[in-house]
């Protein structure tokens, strides 16, 4: 059999293509067969019987394709089910039904950190969180993998870093704020400029003098021995129940670290704590040779971020202040003669972080729907001049489950380039907000608009969009009595018409 | 003072040659005269009432006013070209022109009848 031969055939009969070089699978059955013709070596007759052969193997295999059929379906069933499961338990994690963060990544530069700061670290675990501990320079550090994120939450309590481990770096970070994930960042005396620029792109400038911090000569903590003011009794709180709960607090705040300012073009980030007026932000061991660039109630101690995705991030010049001897020190503020058995930190800190981890201050809007008054269904254009509800819910998020947000300045607008409906929502302290106005007399395509941007609430913005249609020809008012006058004229011309015309042609 | 009389007499001159040079007017011509007034009387009193009670079915009234404004135009019209002593329309037909005038009409009411409301 020639070359040519063989590539014929193998057109033919691709199965066959490994058999010119492999021995025949079943020599003795060649044999039996094909005795005498086999025993001349005519390779053709034998090719034949291989062919013979094969198709015989594969009778036999399709008929034990079932079973492997079946347990193929099996795996596939066994594969679904544990998708199925691990799907659950990754929804589980961080949903939309669930807002508040379950796993945090902390960073720190040194682990010791983890018993000196336990107390902060314990509330945290105590109220549900996973915190995964990690040395700021690990290795083995990643944020996302295979394209998910790997943690809720991101704790920097790694102050004086220059580099961190692994993949993460500042573009990293930021992605992961630009994904809507939450962050607690904390400098101190010895700040990195990597811990700078994070702050820096948040809109946050810490004091650019490396040896600066914040001093206080009128109202620093007092002490047994006279310091050089650098720790700081802070009460200078913003007026914000959501950010900071709704028990006030009554002890200062103890802050030893460095100042900052917030950006003046960044319209996301607030003060939380704020400098006294006598506060400015110098090297405490040299002599101040000329005016401090941070001064007064312009410093700004702890910051927060809110980000349109509704990422929150938390900025705080002093790491010692969420430490446990801070917790639980003693606080006096200079020219005040009361003092507080324990300082606000604990309460500050806490606070601060439930609403950096979404336990509170998160809306949802639930139920946008619409309708004609006096009816239920949905129309999907309406006319105009129509009286109209509009109705949705709005729940807060309170740690646990969610429940009714009550505020009486929720506005909708039924807007067209400009709101041409403006109104203020009635709720039933349920949660359920309801608006009921007049189409405008302007047809078009409008929106229903909700924009709701308060104070450390995540922002609500909703949008539907709902055509508006003219009168149809068939819908004027018809038969009107003062319109008769009209009727009348309109006929009495077509009679004068026909009149007319009779007339005109028989007057010849 | 002195005037007033002389006004008065010329008034009643003019009124005088007018009717007399009016009488001299086809028979036919002072039929579509009197057609045209019916309809621009009946859309002053429309125009009036309108004034009065307000202008609440705004398509009501235009096509009541309208209807008259249209027909004693096109009344206007055939008697333009129906005037034997109108040298323009000497080549048209009578009968054409009234054609016209009913066709035009016509579609003037449908119209009319359509924005009525």
């Amino acid at each position: 059999m020639t070359a040519e031969e063989w590539e014929d055939f193998r057109k033919g009969h691709p199965k066959a293509a490994s058999l010119k070089t492999v021995p025949l699978p079943f020599p003795e059955l060649c044999a039996t067969l094909f005795d005498g013709n086999a025993a001349t070596g005519n390779p053709s007759q034998c090719l034949k019987l291989q062919h013979s052969a094969v198709i015989r193997i594969q009778t036999s295999r399709t008929l034990e394709e079932p079973k492997e059929d079946n347990m193929a379906k099996f795996s596939i069933a066994t594969v679904f089910i544990a998708s199925i499961s691990l799907l659950l338990t990754l929804t589980h994690s961080f949903s939309l039904e669930n807002p508040t963060d379950r796993r945090i990544l902390v960073l720190v530069d040194d682990l010791a950190l983890k018993s000196s700061h336990s107390i902060f670290f314990s509330s945290l675990q105590a109220r549900g969180f996973e915190l995964d501990f990690k040395l700021s320079d690990d290795p083995k550090i990643a944020l996302q993998r295979y394209g998910q994120h790997l943690y809720d939450g991101l704790i920097l309590f790694s102050p004086s870093t220059e580099r961190f481990g692994g993949s993460l770096d500042v573009a990293a970070i930021l992605d992961f704020v630009d994904s809507g994930k939450d962050l607690i960042v904390a400098a101190d005396a010895n700040a990195s400029d990597l811990i700078r620029n994070i702050a820096a792109e948040c809109g946050i400038d810490f004091d650019e003098d490396p040896s600066a911090v914040v001093i206080d000569h009128g109202s620093y903590a007092v002490s047994e021995t006279e310091g050089d003011h650098t720790l700081i009794a802070a009460d200078d709180f913003i007026q914000s129940d959501v950010l900071l709960g709704s028990t006030k607090i009554e002890a200062p705040v103890l802050f030893k670290g460095i100042g900052h300012s917030l950006n003046p073009a960044n319209s996301l980030v607030l003060k939380v704590l704020s400098g006294s007026p006598s506060a400015y932000s110098a090297n405490p061991k040299s002599k101040l040779s000329s005016p401090p660039s941070l001064s007064g109630s312009s410093i700004s101690l702890v910051s927060v971020v809110q980000a349109r995705n509704n990422a929150r991030i938390v900025f705080s010049g002093s790491l010692d202040l969420f430490s446990n001897k801070f917790f639980k020190s003693t606080v006096q503020k200079a020219g005040s003669s009361h003092k507080f058995a324990k300082s606000g930190n604990q309460q500050f800190a806490t606070e601060i972080s439930k609403w950096v981890f979404h336990e509170r201050g998160h809306l949802k809007a639930v139920n946008v729907r619409h309708h004609r008054v006096g009816e239920t269904d949905e129309p999907a254009i309406y006319r105009i001049n129509d009286d109209l509800e509009y109705l949705v819910e709005i729940y807060e998020w309170s740690g646990s489950n969610w429940e009714p947000y009550v505020a009486n300045d929720v506005q909708v607008q039924f807007y067209m380039m400009s709101p041409y409906v403006l109104k203020t929502m009635s709720n039933n302290k349920k949660g359920l907000y309801l608006a009921s106005f007049k189409v405008p007399d302007v047809y078009g395509v409008f929106q229903f608009k909700v924009e709701y941007q308060r104070l450390g609430y995540t922002s609500l913005s909703l949008a539907k969009q709902i055509p508006v249609r003219p009168f149809r020809h068939n819908e004027y008012e018809r038969f009107i009595p003062t319109a008769f006058p009209y009727y009348g004229a309109s006929f009495s011309t077509m009679a004068g018409f026909l009149i007319f015309s009779f007339v005109y042609l028989y007057s010849k | 003072m002195g005037r007033s009389p002389t006004t008065k007499d010329d008034a009643q001159a003019l009124f005088q040659s007018l009717r007399s040079a009016y009488a001299a007017t086809p028979t036919n011509l002072k039929i579509i005269d009197l057609y045209v007034v019916f309809a621009v009387s009946t859309a002053v009193i429309q125009v009036v009432y309108m004034a009065i009670v307000g202008s609440f079915p705004f398509n009501s009234f235009l096509s009541g006013v309208l209807s008259c404004v249209g027909t004693a135009v096109l009344a206007v019209c055939l008697r333009i070209q129906v005037n034997k002593e109108n040298k323009e329309f000497k080549d048209l037909p009578p009968e054409r022109a009234f054609a016209d005038f009913v066709l035009c009409n016509l579609v003037l009411h449908l119209v009319i009848m359509n924005f009525l409301g």
